[in-house]
């Protein structure tokens, strides 16, 4: 927690969605490398937590530090930013009428001016990777929900990213795909990806996190690391959320 | 004008057939072949006084077709700034195109037409069919406008911000990713505006722009043969009504290739 220089610092964030408190003084900081994952029942603010440190959510006050730059702060270009964090949505959100390739190419080329021909090599080995190449010329309402989440991995990491954020990514998800969805996702921390992922897969969570957040109303209510936390927490919501879906 | 309530149709995958389309009796087959049969036979057993009228349109069509192109394509560039500029979240461009929307859609666009021309004619002297061509452009683009509007608004959040989030900003979002989506849902009421368009073009010859009705009405005024020039009339702007429904109805389809499965 006190390394003086994380990748992802959050400073007393607070945020309001009218008068409604959807973060409540919140404070994380993320080293490079780490993976933390957030917990906590539906309306805590873990995904609007998540949606703040790419600025899709602006803040109402505290701060927020991405590799060493305020997203905040005017004077920076969110958009060079976005470029070093990906994001995957739990809708999976592909471009739908680029097929698959052109869905991890349209980034580089356009916003890097990577050659086409060097971007379609580059992205097939990501294909590749997340097991997708055979699918290279399919558009995305041909594929299954796993099928697109990991399509909607390798298009994040097309750009190279320094961080990886998870937005329930098998939320959405039938049982027998999650799997596959999640496999990625370990290769990918084995890998020394950073990685910020909000999750109801505890399994996942126990396996992959440095450390686990659990939120309720707003606020973080405990941070620490897997063991101790599924096994030892320290506060009664946390017990009782334990409780509840285990 | 008549009512012009935008129906977008938001499909989630390929474009249903509507019952219109199935079997060999379609209404737009019994339309077109009944209208070309009846061309045909007022030519071939009328030739007096049809083949004279038909004979005297086709100068009237391609006026009619270039004042249309042209007005479609100034609506096609305002409608595409006014839509950007309802959902624009910067208040002044915003408030400036709903403004512009508010005002066109209340005026007839016969008295727009007169006032343009007029107005214009005022300040500077404007060729008639300039005249024409930017009443029409300037009247359509409001309406477009709504057609871009709902469009654009038809593609979810979730594209939007899937492209954020890979860096690149609000306007190669818009570029990029909404609207060679939205051209699916906008391609259909885009293409009824533009035989609507095509039809209310027949105002223009109020103002001394040679199209089809112009034509046929000096042709009904030499000849006194009103009924017969009028039927003329209507029966090609039937024909070439047909024919755009049909080209368009083709483009959709093809449109929607990375909708099917």
């Amino acid at each position: 927690m006190n390394n003086a220089n994380p990748i992802i610092s959050i400073n007393n964030v607070q945020k309001y969605f009218g008068t409604f408190k959807a973060l409540d003084d919140v404070s994380l900081s993320v080293d490079a490398g780490q993976k933390v994952v957030v917990l906590g029942p539906s309306g805590s603010g873990k995904s609007t937590l998540l949606r703040t440190i790419n600025k899709l959510e602006g803040i109402n006050s505290g701060s927020i530090v991405v590799d060493g730059q305020d997203i905040n702060d005017p004077a920076n270009d969110i958009n060079r930013i976005r470029e070093e964090v990906g994001m995957v949505f739990q809708s999976f959100n592909l471009f739908r009428h680029k097929s698959v390739l052109e869905n991890l190419t349209l980034a580089p080329i356009k916003l890097k001016k990577e050659p086409k021909e060097q971007a379609d090599r580059r992205c097939l080995e990501l294909l590749e990777k997340v097991g997708m190449v055979e699918k290279a010329a399919s558009y995305p309402v041909q594929l299954s929900g796993g099928q697109q989440q990991r399509v909607a991995i390798a298009r994040a990491l097309a750009m190279k990213p320094k961080i990886m954020l998870f937005d329930e990514p098998t939320s959405a998800l039938d049982p027998e795909m999650i799997g596959e969805v999640l496999d990625v996702m370990v290769t990918l921390a084995r890998e020394g990806m950073t990685m910020v992922v909000v999750t109801h897969e505890m399994g996942f969570a126990r396996e992959v996190a440095d450390k686990v957040v659990f939120m309720d109303e707003g606020r973080i209510v405990e941070i620490a690391e897997p063991n101790q936390f599924f096994d030892q927490p320290v506060h009664k919501r946390t017990k009782l959320f334990l409780e509840q879906i285990l | 004008m008549g009512n012009k309530q935008v129906i977008i149709e938001v499909g989630d995958g390929a474009a249903i057939p509507s019952p219109r389309d199935k079997g060999l009796f379609t209404a737009w087959r019994i339309s077109f072949f009944g209208t070309l049969a009846i061309i045909a036979y007022l030519l071939l057993f009328r030739p007096d006084p049809y083949l004279d009228i038909i004979k005297f349109l086709p100068d009237g069509i391609v006026v009619t077709f270039q004042v249309t192109i042209a007005s479609i394509s100034l609506a096609i560039v305002l409608g595409l700034i006014a839509g950007l500029g309802r959902i624009s979240r910067n208040r002044l461009f915003n408030l400036a195109a709903s403004t512009y929307i508010e005002i066109v859609r209340g005026i007839p666009l016969l008295v727009q037409l007169f006032y343009i021309y007029f107005a214009l004619g005022h300040l500077i002297r404007v060729p008639d069919m300039l005249a024409a061509i930017i009443a029409m452009g300037f009247c359509y683009g409001a309406y477009m406008g709504e057609v871009f509007r709902a469009g654009i608004k038809s593609i979810d959040e979730g594209q939007t911000e899937a492209s954020l989030s890979l860096g690149f900003n609000r306007s190669q979002t818009m570029r990029y990713v909404v609207l060679p989506q939205a051209w699916r849902t906008i391609l259909p009421p885009v293409g009824n505006e533009f035989i609507a368009l095509l039809k209310d073009t027949s105002l223009v010859s109020i103002l001394a722009v040679s199209d089809i009705l112009r034509r046929g009405r000096e042709f009904a005024s030499e000849s006194f043969q009103y009924f017969e020039t009028y039927t003329m009339v209507a029966l090609i702007y039937l024909l070439i009504t047909l024919i755009l429904s049909k080209l368009l109805s083709i483009l959709e389809d093809r449109l929607s290739h990375y909708e099917q499965r």
